[in-house]
């Protein structure tokens, strides 16, 4: 279901309609959990999430805030944005990943992290989020009615390169859009999944880089349980438990500490031990 | 190698950035109003970034010349850097650059002929004057040659100005430039080297240090000055052993009379630099030696930190003379 499967991993969708969200839910088994005011779906075992947000920018501000802390989600999780789009310079069905996005309400531009393009052989499109269903479609690009207002607010809860906006075009112009169904929809959905999946690999790669990154050295926890140290302290003590663990990999910190020693004398030895 | 190119709408219609776009036939373009854009937010990630860094075109508005910091340069000199690149194509654990940019995206600033006007009004001011403009501090200007013919493009106007010395500052053995100029007498092509065992850990992606002599070799024989920069010089076990035999063989290679200059520098980071710095390489032993002093600065122990300088530059002294040696901080 996902290849990948570590300690920290945390997926959160933000999808507008239901017809969009099916394969996805069918996909990584997500199950509902809530139905008011947004309807919530999650996997029982692994931390995915879905949320339907209904059409337009607040509703995607509103869902994505509403799922960010209905599901707790850290600042390491990976959020995405699926959904159909029209577009001028697009056929039908296919998958594009967004790497601008703009909208007519407000001056500042979004791009997301080059990052989350590697390997994957997706076509990339600018995206332009309007209020209102387009069917002129006057620039290139896709457009939307969420992406805009959910990147603003999704990259501010979590990392820039952990945050990716998909979509896949139904209507270009000419289309009779009163003829795109629910079953329609969720074929075109179906069609591109091997690529979303691919897409979601990467930011899962990328995710666990930024764990690693983050990852507290060998004995920290249980140093931080013997003594009390203040917040100053425990930023030193992880400084010097990662020197000691490159300098000295074979010798255990805690056969360093005597039990009647404080925090700042722990400190000390460390630092003594350390610059010899 | 870069499949995003980001560019701002100002320049994106230049000559230079036309050049530069050309050579990316399959490179994304993507148009922006201001580099910072793409370059500043505050939430990125510079290693991740690294897997895959886009090159952003822009214009550089001010501060085109900066006087280089107290204590750094040559003595007896007006010493000043600049930069029209940020972030480099090489990836040293113990790079600034990590901590300095939220970005690890090449930024270049295509606007060279402003660089140009402002470097010109320095050195008008006083032709008499001796004065040095260092480069390759925020990126390696050769590394990029090939993307940015920066350094082709200043040759010929630095050839103008003799009282003024251009130190480029590289790890790369791109050598095509020296070939194609005349060696420009008031250039250094200053070398950034340590052991090439400490090379091999912390000087990823970065030519081995031999052929980065070999190169070296080869530029001295086309007429160019070089200079030698142990900046920053690293500990590690047998230190002295590893350093005595990087001099040993630099100077086995190149002769004392075609080094223009010589620098000593410590290895000191800013703190919150330095946390950072071990959460991207926690296993890297050579950090483990660092420790912090009252002024939030991470260094090695001042005794330490002296006797590494003062065996290195009297180890020099062997083979060069004190004149040649200048501080990098």
């Amino acid at each position: 279901m996902i290849n990948k499967n570590f300690e920290g991993m945390s997926v959160r969708w933000v999808i507008a309609l239901k017809a969009e969200a099916e394969e996805i839910i069918k996909k990584y088994a997500l199950e509902r959990v809530v139905t008011k005011p947004f309807s919530v779906y999650k996997n029982r075992d692994i931390d995915i999430w879905l949320v339907l947000s209904g059409i337009g920018q607040i509703n995607a501000v509103a869902a994505t805030t509403y799922l960010y802390v209905k599901s707790d989600a850290s600042y390491n999780t990976i959020w995405m944005n699926l959904g159909i789009v029209g577009s001028r310079n697009f056929k039908i069905g296919e998958l594009v990943q967004i790497d601008k996005i703009t909208s007519n309400d407000f001056r500042d531009n979004h791009y997301p992290s080059p990052a989350t393009f590697k390997n994957n052989n997706v076509e990339r499109s600018n995206l332009i989020t309007v209020n209102k269903p387009e069917a002129l479609f006057a620039n290139d690009g896709v457009y939307d009615m969420e992406g805009y207002a959910f990147f603003s607010f999704a990259k501010k809860i979590a990392s820039y390169e952990l945050v990716s906006v998909l979509k896949i075009i139904s209507d270009i112009p000419g289309t009779d859009i009163s003829k795109i169904d629910k079953l329609s929809v969720e074929r075109l959905v179906r069609k591109k999944m091997p690529l979303i999946e691919k897409v979601l690999e990467n930011l899962l790669s990328l995710q666990e880089m930024l764990l690693l990154q983050q990852r507290k050295p060998n004995y920290f926890d249980e140093i931080c349980q013997q003594k009390k140290f203040s917040f100053s302290q425990k930023v030193t003590l992880k400084k010097y438990l990662t020197q000691w663990q490159s300098r000295f990999p074979m010798r255990n910190p805690l056969g360093e500490i005597g039990q009647r020693m404080t925090a700042s004398q722990i400190l000390k030895k460390f630092s003594d031990n350390l610059s010899r | 190698m870069v499949d995003t190119i980001y560019a701002e709408d100002e320049i994106i219609g230049t000559k230079k950035a036309q050049e530069i776009i050309s050579k990316f036939r399959h490179a994304k373009i993507i148009s922006i109003e201001r580099f910072g854009e793409v370059f500043n937010p505050s939430n990125q990630n510079f290693r991740i970034q690294k897997t895959n860094p886009a090159l952003i075109l822009a214009r550089k508005q001010k501060g085109f010349v900066l006087n280089a910091p107290e204590g750094f340069g040559i003595r007896d000199q007006d010493n000043y850097y600049f930069s029209h690149m940020y972030n480099c194509l090489y990836d040293c654990s113990y790079c600034f650059l990590q901590g300095m940019y939220n970005s690890a995206n090449y930024l270049v600033f295509v606007n060279f002929d402003d660089y140009k006007h402002e470097i010109e009004k320095i050195i008008v001011k006083d032709k008499e004057k001796k004065m040095t403009f260092f480069t390759g501090y925020d990126c390696d200007s050769l590394a990029m040659e090939p993307i940015t013919n920066f350094i082709s493009d200043f040759i010929p106007f630095f050839r103008r100005y003799k009282n003024a010395l251009f130190e480029i500052r590289t790890k790369s053995i791109n050598n095509t430039i020296f070939r194609k100029h005349d060696a420009l007498t008031n250039c250094i092509v200053a070398y950034s080297l340590m052991p090439e065992i400490l090379a091999q850990k912390l000087d990823k992606k970065a030519p081995s240090v031999s052929a980065r002599i070999k190169n070296m070799k080869y530029i001295v024989k086309k007429g160019w000055k070089v200079g030698l920069r142990f900046d920053p010089l690293i500990y590690c076990n047998n230190w002295k052993a590893e350093y005595a035999e990087l001099f040993a063989s630099i100077f086995k290679e190149i002769k004392n009379e075609n080094i223009h200059s010589i620098s000593l520098g410590p290895l000191r980071f800013p703190k919150d630099f330095f946390n950072k710095l071990l959460q991207f390489y926690p296993k890297t032993e050579e950090f483990s030696f660092l420790r912090s002093n009252h002024k939030g600065i991470v260094s090695y122990d001042q005794t330490l930190e002296s006797e590494m300088n003062e065996y290195c530059r009297l180890e020099l002294m062997k083979y060069s003379d004190e004149r040649k040696f200048f501080s990098c901080g």
